[in-house]
């Protein structure tokens, strides 16, 4: 199976993501475990055993757990219990983190007040479907709708801030 | 087997668990394995994601404590220009605070508009004939305190006790 290069930038992106799911975001060797499981799928796509390339997503997520496992468990063994492996490092990522919090919150701050209290009670409080139409006086429809119009803008001003700040900075 | 696209709120529902860590090992699994090949779902992952961070970081919090009004940063923070913590710090005061202590220890930077809403509060707690200060101020903080000599102004403590007690002394 051939893994062409838009293929391997989106697994890569994804599996970054991942890896900074399970090791935190200030590891500082998430690259290293991202480059390392793609070079055993590309390994794997070579030699013929990804026939199926509707299950390149589910292979790329098991042999990146994989390294994930090994990675700890390779720290295990150097490291002192003590000693945290994922503490921050004071370093530019501290500032980038802070910065992004920045951005994010400054497009929660642009969404209608609705809009904010909507978000808040569905993923902060984690309330049902059943809790929220009952305290925002919505029907269960209308309160769908609103979700995903707030999620909507959200990713709208977003994408807008994000942009924006990337042409400023480069 | 999940069921992803045919129901957006349940959807919504899982990866809100995802994100707080609630899933158990088999369906964390056929998530990720699903994200990795699904742009839809990993786009739906990150807005989400980004919300939730947005919603869970650095907000300013009041609270009292022996009648001085304590304000926290609830998480790591800059009191920057534009920054919303900068703007939640200016709208938090109440219309007759005189006693106010803000816990500047999350803070990792402040610019001139930081200053500047600093000094609103600080302004604010002097017309009630009251008085501001700060609690564990970052190294970076402190310097800028003494640079523009607002050290003089504002007292810095670094135990919150001892901050509150000067309140009466």
């Amino acid at each position: 199976m051939q893994i062409d290069q838009n293929t391997l930038e989106n697994i890569r992106l994804k599996l970054s993501y991942k890896v900074r799911y399970h090791l935190g975001p200030f590891c500082p060797d998430i690259d290293d475990v991202v480059q390392e499981t793609l070079s055993r799928i590309l390994s794997a796509a070579r030699d013929q055993r990804i026939r199926n390339p509707e299950s390149l997503g589910a292979f790329a997520s098991a042999t990146c757990t994989n390294v994930i496992h090994e990675y700890r468990r390779g720290l295990w063994r150097e490291v002192p219990a003590e000693l945290d492996v994922t503490r921050p490092d004071p370093s530019v990522s501290v500032m980038e983190q802070l910065e992004m919090q920045n951005l994010i919150a400054s497009t929660l701050a642009e969404l209608p007040e609705r809009d904010r209290v909507l978000l808040r009670a569905f993923y902060l409080e984690e309330k049902t479907a059943e809790e929220i139409t009952r305290d925002l006086s919505f029907t269960e429809s209308a309160f769908r709708v609103a979700l995903f119009r707030a999620r909507e803008r959200f990713r709208k001003i977003s994408t807008g801030t994000l942009k924006s700040e990337a042409r400023g900075t480069h | 087997m999940l069921r992803l696209h045919e129901d957006p709120l349940a959807r919504e529902e899982l990866i809100r668990s995802y994100l707080k860590r609630r899933l158990d090992r088999l369906t964390s699994e056929a998530f990720e394995a699903h994200y990795l090949s699904c742009n839809e779902c990993f786009d739906e992952l990150r807005t989400t994601d980004r919300i939730l961070s947005g919603l869970t970081n650095a907000a300013v919090v009041r609270r009292e404590r022996d009648r001085v009004v304590v304000i926290d940063f609830s998480g790591p923070a800059q009191l920057v220009r534009e920054s919303p913590v900068a703007r939640q710090l200016e709208g938090i005061l109440h219309q007759g605070d005189s006693r106010v202590l803000v816990d500047l220890s999350k803070v990792s930077r402040i610019d001139s508009a930081g200053l500047g809403v600093l000094m609103t509060c600080y302004s604010h707690v002097l017309r009630n004939r009251g008085m501001l200060k700060v609690l564990r101020p970052s190294e970076d903080v402190r310097r800028l305190l003494s640079l523009t000599r607002l050290d003089g102004v504002v007292e810095a403590f670094d135990d919150e006790t001892a901050a509150i007690q000067s309140f009466t002394n």
